[in-house]
Parts: structure tokens; C-alpha cells; sequence
């Protein structure tokens, strides 16, 4: 496909990604660090540590709220790290479910805070998904430059 | 003259900066912003992953070894509070800024009752860092 075709399709991605509300200002905030400060490559390593960091505490979460009794300041300190990396990379939808998520957990709230861990992955990995078609098309405008 | 040769100087100065933050992520990006908002010279970045190495770093650098310590609140060993609690035990007048993504006013006053001069929430963006370096002098 022509460079012109992927960077268009780049951006139909990123602009519906904005539309939904998955991603906010403070992703818009990393393209710009990235163009300005002539540092290829710096959104997909923001990109990939949160994506990398969702997937352990997800697990972890999982692990924990598995537990016969829970430890809900544990469960807390997790949902906390994971709104702040959210935070950091503009990912909006994980980072509000995460608000919720903790309010949960202070509630000690067990199967409130399993059906919320459910929603932070659902948001997770359709984020995910449109993250790695993002850097997949990058590599291929990239490749063609 | 004098003057305007000072201001020259401070603007070609390099603004030492005490990054204090346990995760990666944050620290990714807290540098690309430090490095794209201070001019004139440029910035030097030194990073501790606690609050425990960063009393550290302040203790074996001496008291004018950073222009600005940015602190998180949540780490492992020791958290920002602590760690603000300690530098300002030392005597180091370095201004502190702590930064969480709690921030409710008592998550504020926490920060500033340990000696902290400032605290932005997270994320940590360009505009709240504009503003920190305005305040103590080192945009």
C-alpha cells in the first residue's frame, strides 16, 4: 500500500480513537513530544511500557481477587498504578473504569471489584488492539520512507 | 550590562533536575517533557527509583546539587513524603514538587506539610511543567 493510503488510514485510526474517548489530550501530548522533539520512536515506548504494565497488574489483579480473603489494600495500590500509567499514556477509558475500580476496592467490595477488573480488561485490550495497529502502520509509512 | 550578561548566563545554565519516581513509564516521560520545556542550556536528569535513594543522592551531592527535586508520593522502601521530610532535614532548600495522581486537598497538604514548595497532579504534562519551571526561575 502507498504511504499516502497508510498514513490516511493512520489517521481515520487515531482520530476515531479520539472520538470514542479511548484516548485523550495527553496522548495527543506524547505525538507532539515525539514530532517536536524529533524523537522517533518515543510513542511507541510509552505505548509499549503501558501496555506491558496493564498486562502484569491486570494479572495480578486477577490473582489477588482470587484470594479467599482479599486484600483490598493490595488490590487498591495495583488499580492506583494502573490510573497512573493510564494517566500518562491519554488512555481514557481504562483510567475513568480505574476511578470506579477503586472506589470498589475502598468499599471492599469483592464482586463489584471482579466485574470492574472485567471492564478495565475489556477496555484494555480493545485499546491494545488499536495501539499495535497504530505502531503497525507507523512501521509500514516508516518502511516506505 | 552586568545584568543582561547574568541573564545570558542563567539561560545558558544547565537546570539539574532529581527525578524521584518508582515507575518507568513515568519517568519516560517526565524526562521527554523536562528536555523539550527548559531552554538555554539544557537539562540534566538524575533519576532515583525510592524515596530512600533519593535522600541519598541529596546527602552525597550536597545541598546545591539540584536546582529542583520532582518527587512522586507512592514508592517502594520509601514514599515522597518521607523523602521530602528527610531532605528538608538536611537543610537542602532545593524547591521540592511533589506530584501524585491523588489530588484531593488533603493529598496537597500532605506534600506541603513535609516541606514540599509545590505539588502538580499527574500526568505530568507540558503545560504544569511550564508552569513549576516559571515559578523557581529555571525555564
Amino acid at each position: 500500500m502507498a504511504a499516502a493510503a497508510l498514513r490516511e488510514q493512520l489517521n481515520t485510526l487515531l482520530s476515531s480513537m479520539f472520538a470514542s474517548g479511548m484516548v485523550d489530550e495527553q496522548f495527543q501530548q506524547l505525538q507532539m513530544l515525539q514530532d517536536d522533539g524529533g524523537t522517533p520512536g518515543f510513542v511507541a515506548e510509552v505505548v509499549t511500557l503501558f501496555c506491558d504494565d496493564a498486562d502484569r497488574i491486570i494479572s495480578e489483579l486477577a490473582a489477588l481477587l482470587e484470594q479467599p480473603a482479599v486484600d483490598f489494600d493490595k488490590v487498591d495500590a495495583y488499580v492506583h498504578q494502573l490510573k497512573g500509567s493510564s494517566a500518562s499514556v491519554g488512555a481514557q477509558k481504562v483510567k475513568f473504569t480505574c476511578l470506579q475500580f477503586r472506589q470498589l476496592c475502598q468499599d471492599k467490595n469483592r464482586d463489584g471489584c471482579i466485574m470492574a477488573l472485567a471492564v478495565v480488561r475489556n477496555e484494555f485490550y480493545d485499546l491494545r488492539n488499536k495501539f499495535q495497529t497504530m505502531l503497525q502502520l507507523e512501521q509500514q509509512i516508516q518502511a516506505q520512507q | 550590562m552586568a545584568g543582561a550578561a547574568r541573564a545570558a548566563a542563567a539561560q545558558r545554565r544547565v537546570v539539574r533536575v532529581l527525578l524521584v519516581e518508582d515507575e518507568e513509564i513515568h519517568r519516560v516521560l517526565a524526562r521527554a517533557l523536562l528536555k523539550s520545556a527548559v531552554g538555554g542550556g539544557g537539562v540534566e536528569v538524575d533519576e532515583a527509583g525510592n524515596g530512600a535513594e533519593a535522600v541519598r543522592r541529596v546527602r552525597e551531592g550536597g545541598a546545591g546539587a539540584y536546582d529542583l527535586i520532582i518527587t512522586d508520593k507512592q514508592m517502594p522502601v520509601m514514599d515522597g513524603h518521607e523523602a521530602t521530610r528527610q531532605i528538608r532535614g538536611l537543610g537542602v532548600t532545593t524547591p521540592i514538587v511533589g506530584l501524585s495522581s491523588d489530588c484531593r486537598q488533603s493529598d496537597v497538604n500532605a506534600f506541603l506539610e513535609a516541606g514540599a514548595d509545590d505539588f502538580t497532579p499527574k500526568p505530568l504534562s507540558k503545560e504544569k511543567l511550564n508552569r513549576i519551571l516559571a515559578k523557581f526561575n529555571l525555564a
